[in-house]
């Protein structure tokens, strides 16, 4: 199969989907001329024209609500939020209308908008352009939020949220952009609620979210030839959550590390730690559940103290060893 | 008799305490209750009541001594009542600290070097700093030195009878009927991992709680409940409170049987090979029956019903301590002959205690036969995870009607089957007993 780079799968979704289905259009900051922050559009403004590539004055709130109104009379809108961080703005719109909208007018109305937005940290870009927020669009019921960690699956994902129903916020990671993978030039669809075994083990189940997935599998690597086999399960979607696979993973190995990048205290580890410990894989555990997430602080700009903010291959590598090894 | 007033310990850090003041004096009457004198700790100052009603009396700590807490400083006698013997001065008197800021803050400390930033954080978390041992220049005491010296683990306090283990080794000691008590555990702090467990179900050890004895009554004979009665409680307890029972009773003629055993012994006694035991006959019909009706030959897992290939019957033995269920394996490959020689060894090393641990594990179906005893039919409590036993009572000559209608008199053995309602449905055991007792009553039947 050929290989395209994660922003090449994100932008080859959004071309064909738009191709397919007239109603789907893109609004944003910078996202026609200039290509999008990080060219996630690029080249699209020619091929589609202004009307469904629209660029917005600096206003998320205000596009944000824009996406949602068209939603709600019909259109498919994709929003992009230029950093994660920016989400904020487009809060007010996001939680308290698009993903209430559906629930106030008894399933009448719907609002199927994908609002796309990358996050995470690793590019020196310091505070306010490096957090990984998802976890505040979990706890909205009304909202689902997913977040690809491989090209097939930014692509197939992306599809299957501009085809979903509802407000889906669509979180990609600045450092994946740039990764290769294979992923076919049809269109196809991953459903939203379907959780990933990446890597098949028997010694420990690794759950982690986009960026962390690969630094996961690299983490495995160097593992397997210590000998210890580690399952790497990726939830894809986080709302909906498919527990299953999970929890099946952990009935299997005994022992879990969760790896995010967004700070421990709040993030999303603690829920899933939750949904494994009340369910059946409780009998099943061997070892306390473990986190392994960003540290509780804003990310620095110092590129050193950047690195060591988040979870990096080495550390996922020596606080899996300990789980094995009996040690916590 | 002489009532001791000590020194309380009224604050959690607290090792000494200062008499400030006496708020009674030597000889005076004090109720119980009544405040007598005023203490002070480093931190606070408190009121101290009489602990007794009576006279205060032997006074051994004046105003202003520091003594160390739970030290005795006076005495409340009843009236008439003398001084107890070891009444003297307190020898053991502690320096009073002058301040506060002189007993964190201990000469030793300055005299330990450290850097500025260890001496802050050792400080900080109570640690003396003459305990740690320095890996900086000329010995200093450096951060890591101190992150180290409070890294290192507290002994795990378990509290009082509880077991630390993990989740997955309760879940598997409660299967396998292995108590976590006495299990030493290989886990951080001893913690009981799920190896621990299997370990030592592997050895075979069925550890029982320690139990002390309870003082028995005059006519009660009191039995610990450990090894192997404890096992039999816990499995059977369980098995009869998780397991729906449906029982099914019916009788045998073993005018057939008893003639084929007969032919068998007349044999073997020719030939010289092993007697052929009822037990030994009933266990190969047995078998040829669970072969052609699996789901006699399974066991509830959980979420899943495992239909087994292999079919291993245990064949309950009773021992003068209890109950012990040794299991001949791989029936259906084994000829009657082989059979009637592997029940006879089990049952006779069950009674002589040594079978291993892999001779008692691995069945898929139990008979037990009072039949021996007299016992006329009898139900039977499942063996888990097994889906049904099969309880065999005696035969006796019994009047009974033959196929003509006819009143005959014939050998007839009653039989009882307990099954996994969640597993065996009704109809599938009737099906499972009619071939059973056809087998049972026209052994020739094995033949086809």
């Amino acid at each position: 199969m050929r290989e395209i780079t994660y922003l090449e799968a994100v932008r080859e979704a959004m071309t064909q989907e738009m191709e397919r289905d007239e109603r789907v259009f893109l609004i944003g900051e910078d996202i026609g001329a200039y290509g999008g922050a990080f060219g996630a559009s690029f080249g699209m403004l020619e091929q589609f024209g202004p009307e469904r590539i629209l660029d917005t004055p600096i206003t998320e709130l205000g596009l944000t609500g824009a996406a949602t109104g068209a939603a709600l009379v019909g259109m498919r809108p994709i929003a992009e939020i230029m950093f994660m961080d920016f989400t904020t703005l487009a809060s007010e719109q996001l939680v308290n209308q698009a993903a209430k909208l559906r629930f106030m007018f008894g399933g009448k109305a719907s609002v199927p908008m994908v609002l796309r937005t990358p996050g995470g940290s690793g590019t020196g870009a310091a505070e306010h352009h490096s957090q990984s927020l998802e976890n505040w669009f979990v706890h909205i019921p009304g909202l689902k939020v997913v977040m690809p960690s491989s090209p097939y699956d930014a692509k197939g994902l992306l599809i299957g949220a501009i085809r979903d129903n509802n407000a889906v916020v669509f979180v990609e990671h600045k450092l994946l952009y740039k990764m290769k993978g294979p992923v076919p030039e049809e269109l196809y669809e991953i459903p939203l609620g379907t959780s990933e075994v990446k890597r098949e083990g028997k010694d420990l189940t690794i759950v982690a979210t986009s960026i962390m997935v690969q630094r996961s599998l690299a983490a495995a690597e160097q593992l397997a030839e210590e000998g210890i086999e580690v399952e790497v399960v990726d939830p894809r979607t986080l709302r909906p959550l498919d527990p299953k696979t999970i929890i099946q993973s952990v009935i299997k190995t005994g022992r879990v590390l969760i790896v995010h990048e967004a700070v421990k205290t709040g993030g999303f580890g603690g829920e899933l730690a939750a949904v494994i410990g009340e369910s059946k894989a409780f009998g099943y555990l061997d070892a306390p559940i473990v986190r392994l997430a960003g540290k509780d602080i804003p990310i620095p700009y110092n590129r050193t103290l950047e690195y060591h903010a988040v979870p990096q291959i080495e550390n996922i590598v020596a606080k899996a060893r300990d789980i094995v090894q009996g040690k916590v | 008799m002489a009532t001791d007033v000590i020194m309380p310990k009224v604050d959690m850090d607290q090792e000494t305490g200062t008499v400030a003041q006496w708020l009674k004096e030597e000889g005076d009457e004090v109720k119980q209750g009544e405040t007598i004198l005023e203490i002070e700790t480093d931190k606070v100052a408190i009121e101290v009541e009489a602990p007794a009603t009576g006279i205060l009396s032997g006074i051994l700590v004046d105003e202003g001594e520091t003594v160390p807490i739970a030290t005795v400083i006076a005495y409340i006698l009843e009236p008439g009542e003398a001084l107890p013997d070891q009444a003297k001065p307190a020898e053991t008197k502690a320096e009073a600290p002058k301040s506060s800021l002189e007993t964190t803050v201990r000469q030793t400390d300055w005299e330990v070097p450290a850097t500025p930033v260890a001496r802050n954080m050792a400080e900080a978390s109570g640690i003396d700093l003459a305990g740690v041992s320095g890996t900086g220049p000329r010995g200093r005491v450096t951060k890591k030195d101190v992150q180290d010296a409070l890294a290192v683990p507290k002994p795990f306090d378990n509290g009082e009878g509880k077991v630390y283990a993990t989740p997955a080794a309760r879940r598997i000691s409660n299967e396998m009927g292995v108590q976590l008590g006495n299990l030493s555990g290989s886990g951080p702090d001893g913690r009981i991992q799920a190896a621990d467990v299997l370990a030592a179900a592997e050895r075979g050890v069925v550890t029982a709680e320690t139990i002390e004895p309870l003082t028995p009554a005059a006519e009660v004979e009191v039995i610990p409940l450990r090894g192997m009665r404890r096992t039999i409680a816990d499995r059977l307890t369980a098995s009869y409170q998780q397991t729906p029972h449906i029982g099914f009773t019916w009788r045998n003629d073993m005018t057939r049987f008893n003639e084929t055993r007969a032919q068998l012994n007349a044999h073997a006694d020719k030939t010289g090979s092993p007697r052929i035991s009822a037990t030994a006959l009933i266990v190969k019909i047995v078998g040829s029956a669970l072969a052609r009706h699996p789901w006699l030959n399974s066991s509830f897992q959980g979420e899943e019903i495992h239909l087994h290939r292999d079919i291993n019957i245990g064949v309950a033995v009773a021992l003068d301590t209890g109950l012990i269920v040794p299991v001949v394996h791989d029936v259906a490959a084994k000829s009657v002959s082989e059979l009637a020689a592997a029940v006879k060894d089990l049952s006779t090393r069950a009674r002589e205690g040594q079978l291993i641990p892999s001779e008692v594990r691995g069945g898929t179906f139990t008979i037990s036969n009072l039949g021996p005893f007299g016992v006329e039919e009898f139900n039977a409590i499942i063996n888990p995870p097994e889906a049904a036993i099969l309880a065999i009572g005696a035969t006796q000559n019994e009047v009974v009607a033959d196929n003509e209608g006819q009143v005959v008199v014939r050998p007839m053995m009653h039989m009882t089957l307990s099954a996994d309602h969640r597993v065996v449905d009704g109809a599938v055991a009737a099906h499972f007993i009619a071939d059973l007792k056809a087998a049972l009553e026209q052994p020739v039947l094995l033949l086809m």
